[in-house]
């Protein structure tokens, strides 16, 4: 586990306002915790400077792996483990196989997804995520700044900078 | 640039390539052997081509066209009904390729003239005497679907389907023009848009299914399949929708469209991606099903197709299903104009070559008289794969759409400017 630290943050009524605030603190340079919304904004990992999340190339190779697995297992299974004619078919019927093949291709993918998910997420059962406003959750936007091992005159000039660009309040905790 | 101007240089690139087109059609009129020596029954036997490669390619072409113009229409009746308002800003494209249902509706009737006169010989179950059980040509599996393949209904429901799809679209388009010049808040004109469109949807379902065994299945009288029309019903959108990716690319670079963004290209991109794989799922399940009862009326069909036909039964699902599903996969090719172009380039291609792998091989067989005495045929020129004859007229065809979309996109506003959901397309933002 991480240890404890001092979060500066503020709330914001509006996803514009929010918006705005993130390109003002993005020109001057401030280095942000991290941003907090009730639903997914358009355009905010743009405007934060995310790169493309690489969840979907994990994706792709679980499916792949699905689709190896199931093509593999099936043409073993039925060509050397345990041969059976199916309505006079040959013993590796590529068309059969098909359907499980897709099948497993989406499970092995969805199921890999979520797991990768949470991992790089440290979410999941047992994760502890303590909630910096419990408002994010409902109607407020949020802006942190990690102010850990901030001075106080650089606490007060972030502070100043979230209420000049539109924070309804501010609050600092340790999480 | 609001109003878009059909510039000379492409009416002469266009008539040249509609000329090209029509010197290649008629050249498959006149360069395939008047009759073919055939095995059947084991004695060899002379047979008349009555122009097939000729009028399989002009069924083939008029066909496709049609189709794709239809899913046009019923996709953008979707979109409305479905209350969509993204496409709104490239809806004057999707009218302008609907309007050409009325030039497609006149190739089929050269098509249904045919039929009357017995031009041509595409349909084995209007040969004569085939449902009379006292000739010798007595077809038992064609009389009995004789009430549904016969001319008369050939002809009725040709002339009534698509004469009603030709009227709709005809409506809504007059609507959507008169809409520019209303005041603005004004939805009556959509509303009524909506009322026809929704009429429009369950009668443009119906019944190209029905239109679409009577002109391409029954090529294969003795063959059916409810999956085909779906099938082919999604060959065509993706058609329509590889056309509509090219369109977008020519007309953006002539400074047209400058509201239409990557993002509308994206949501394009995912549709071609989706409806690629969905007529993948539509052709496997209907192989599949075919191929594990193994009834032999049916077993025959694929069984021709996959031994004497390969570079089209296999190309068919590498060119529309693996590449576009491989190089769309990623979020970020179907943004760039580069890559979707590209796939969009293939697929429109692929799907034509879709049209070619389900009429050729079923046209031959009608020459040949049957199955065996096909096979036996071995690659016939303008059968086994597409010729320079068949492209060519695939490339006289393809100006002609263009040049009718073009010059019914300078008839009218390129931005529905009083649309409701204009803003909603102008602003739309898909990541």
């Amino acid at each position: 586990m991480e240890g404890h630290k001092d979060v500066l943050y503020g709330l914001y009524d509006d996803e514009d306002v929010l918006m705005d605030a993130i390109t003002k603190a993005q020109k001057d340079h401030l280095d942000i915790h991290d941003v907090f919304t009730p639903f997914p904004v358009h355009g905010l990992d743009e405007v934060m400077g995310l790169s493309e999340s690489r969840l979907h190339i994990a994706g792709f190779v679980y499916g792949a792996l699905g689709t190896l697995t199931a093509f593999l297992f099936m043409s073993w299974v039925f060509t050397r483990d345990w041969p059976i004619i199916f309505g006079g078919k040959p013993y590796w019927s590529v068309p059969a196989f098909i359907p499980i093949t897709f099948e497993l291709t989406v499970l092995f993918s969805c199921v890999g997804m979520v797991v990768t998910y949470y991992t790089v997420c440290g979410m999941g059962p047992g994760a502890d995520n303590p909630t910096l406003d419990d408002r994010i959750t409902d109607d407020k936007f949020c802006i942190a700044f990690n102010v850990s091992n901030s001075s106080k005159d650089e606490i007060e000039s972030l502070r100043g900078f979230l209420t000049k660009s539109g924070a309804e309040e501010t609050n600092i905790k340790t999480i | 640039m609001n109003q878009f101007t059909f510039l000379g240089r492409e009416k002469m690139v266009l008539m040249f390539f509609m000329a090209l087109g029509a010197i290649c059609l008629a050249a498959t009129y006149f360069v395939e052997p008047a009759t073919m020596v055939v095995m059947n029954h084991g004695h060899e036997e002379t047979v008349s081509t009555h122009h097939m490669r000729f009028w399989s390619n002009f069924l083939q072409n008029a066909v496709f066209f049609l189709g794709m113009s239809f899913t046009a229409m019923f996709g953008y009746c979707a979109f409305i009904t479905a209350y969509g308002g993204w496409f709104t800003g490239m809806k004057r494209l999707w009218e302008a390729y609907a309007l050409w249902m009325g030039v497609g509706l006149v190739m089929m009737l050269v098509l249904i003239a045919g039929v009357w006169m017995h031009w041509h010989h595409l349909y084995h179950w209007n040969a004569h005497g085939i449902t009379d059980i006292n000739d010798p040509h007595y077809d038992e599996i064609i009389a009995g679907k004789a009430p549904f393949l016969n001319k008369y209904w050939y002809t009725f429901a040709t002339l009534i389907c698509v004469g009603v799809y030709v009227f709709i679209t005809m409506r809504i388009r007059s609507l959507s023009i008169a809409e520019d010049s209303a005041q603005k808040g004004d939805y009556t004109f959509h509303n009524k848009m909506r009322n026809w469109m929704a009429a429009f949807l369950p009668w443009g379902a119906f019944t190209s299914a029905i239109l679409i065994w009577q002109w391409m299945m029954s090529i294969d009288a003795h063959w059916y399949s409810t999956m085909y029309a779906w099938n082919v019903t999604a060959s065509f959108f993706v058609g329509l929708l590889s056309m509509t990716v090219l369109m977008l690319i020519y007309l953006k670079s002539r400074g047209y469209f400058v509201y239409v963004t990557e993002n509308h290209m994206h949501d394009i991109g995912k549709y071609l991606f989706g409806f690629s794989v969905f007529w993948t799922y539509t052709w496997f399940s209907q192989y599949m099903l075919i191929w594990y009862s193994n009834n032999g009326e049916e077993t025959i069909y694929f069984l021709t197709r996959r031994d004497q036909y390969p570079i089209l039964f296999y190309g068919n699902l590498i060119i529309n299903f693996a590449l576009p599903f491989l190089i769309l996969i990623r979020n970020s090719s179907k943004r760039k104009f580069g890559t979707i172009g590209l796939v969009a380039g293939i697929t429109f291609f692929g799907h034509w070559f879709d049209m070619f792998y389900l009429i050729k091989p079923g046209a031959l067989i009608n020459i040949a008289g049957s199955n065996d005495a096909a096979t036996a045929l071995g690659s016939v020129a303008g059968y086994a794969l597409p010729g320079l004859l068949e492209l060519g007229t695939f490339l006289g065809f393809t100006a002609m759409f263009i040049y009718f979309t073009f010059s019914k996109l300078s008839e009218a506003a390129l931005a529905p400017t009083n649309d409701p959901y204009i803003g909603e397309s102008v602003t739309h933002h898909v990541i």
